[in-house]
């Protein structure tokens, strides 16, 4: 059912290169930024952290080998490196003692790994992403960008608008999270039917957005992914029955 | 915390249902008793309800005179016509003040979150 999340060709392990590297961007990228969101408060922090800690892989990996656990390297060096911008960030000094008493202290590479199901940030910021205070638009573009790890130009390109039209609802959509303070939460649940449509919405718009090309990154696959990871959350019925129309 | 700003906007020239008096006196023991609530928990900052429209007035300054002029500023049908400015961790809670005000005086209400003045 979950084949297309599976890694094809049984291209696993060996050789590193540039395309594994992808992969695994595009399996892990949203784990990573939903734990450093939780731990630093700051989406652009996040994500700017995440990608340098791929490319410090892209660089490390191909002579090193794979990490036995990549995700938990990459959520782990975006976090060092996250912590290193912060020391070097004199604004920052304040804020890395509140962090510190966050962050568990432990080289563990496992330590950002979920524990249980809802342990998952993944979960915090899908409902984030789609919160109904946002519009439509901006829901499908943040969760493509930042859970997909699509790059803003390949958000774009999946819906048909100019780059730049689409780098300004990023934008918007991440100053409206800021100003109006919109929560890092997984909703309780009695709220949880109202803010279970606008996510279910978004995962069944990217499943339908566009026909599977192998050039592009696949939002089928995204979707697919997506209601995976919320078929964790505390309505299980629901969103199985949504899969099950998707997959 | 964080402020945001809950308003009510009435319509120009709309005309509303008028309301009995005991439904009139129904409905303001329910916002009191809202109000109440906002104030028990430290939520509310401050609250009020203003005039028709065209009980206010623009001040301005052209060419380095006070130039003042009758009428609200904003040539709308839609005015604000109450608020209340309320503290809250964050939108959710923001929002769930707006739902009982919403509830409450049976209008649509706008959250409007301020700008901290520390960040």
């Amino acid at each position: 059912m979950f084949g297309a999340d599976n890694q094809p060709n049984g291209r696993a392990a060996v050789p590193v290169d540039e395309t594994a590297v992808s992969r695994i961007f595009r399996e892990e990228y949203g784990r990573s930024v939903a734990s450093l969101i939780r731990a630093f408060g700051d989406i652009d922090a996040a994500e700017d952290a995440v990608q340098e800690a791929f490319a410090v892989a892209l660089r490390k990996w191909p002579g090193d080998g794979l990490p036995p656990n990549p995700g938990g390297w990459i959520t782990t060096t975006a976090r060092n490196l996250a912590i290193d911008r912060q020391r070097r960030d004199a604004r920052g000094r304040e804020l890395l003692r509140e962090v510190a008493v966050l962050l568990p202290h432990s080289d563990d590479p496992d330590a950002g790994r979920e524990v249980g199901p809802l342990e998952d940030d993944r979960l915090r910021l899908i409902f984030t992403c789609c919160h109904p205070a946002l519009s439509t638009e901006a829901q499908v573009a943040l969760t493509l960008r930042l859970l997909g790890g699509l790059s803003t130009e390949e958000v774009a390109r999946s819906f048909l608008v100019a780059e730049a039209t689409m780098a300004q609802r990023i934008v918007r959509a991440k100053r409206k999270i800021k100003a109006a303070r919109i929560p890092y939460r997984i909703p309780e649940v009695h709220e949880l039917a109202g803010r279970l449509r606008p996510v279910l919405a978004v995962v069944y718009l990217l499943y339908n957005a566009a026909p599977p090309a192998p050039a592009e990154p696949d939002l089928r696959r995204e979707a697919i992914r997506l209601a995976r990871v919320l078929s964790t959350a505390a309505a299980p019925d629901r969103v199985a029955s949504r899969v099950a129309v998707t997959a | 915390m964080a402020h945001y700003l809950l308003s009510v906007h009435s319509v120009a020239g709309e005309i509303r249902e008028p309301m009995t008096d005991d439904e009139m006196k129904e409905s303001f023991k329910q916002i009191g008793k809202l109000e109440a609530e906002m104030k028990s928990s430290d939520s509310l900052v401050l609250s009020g309800r203003l005039h028709e429209p065209d009980t206010a007035t623009v001040v301005r300054i052209s060419n380095g005179e006070v130039l003042t002029t009758d009428g609200p500023f904003v040539e709308s049908k839609e005015h604000l016509g109450g608020f209340y400015i309320i503290e809250a961790e964050n939108l959710d809670a923001a929002l769930a003040w707006a739902t009982k005000v919403s509830k409450t005086i049976k209008r649509p209400i706008e959250v409007w979150p301020f700008v901290d003045v520390r960040s």
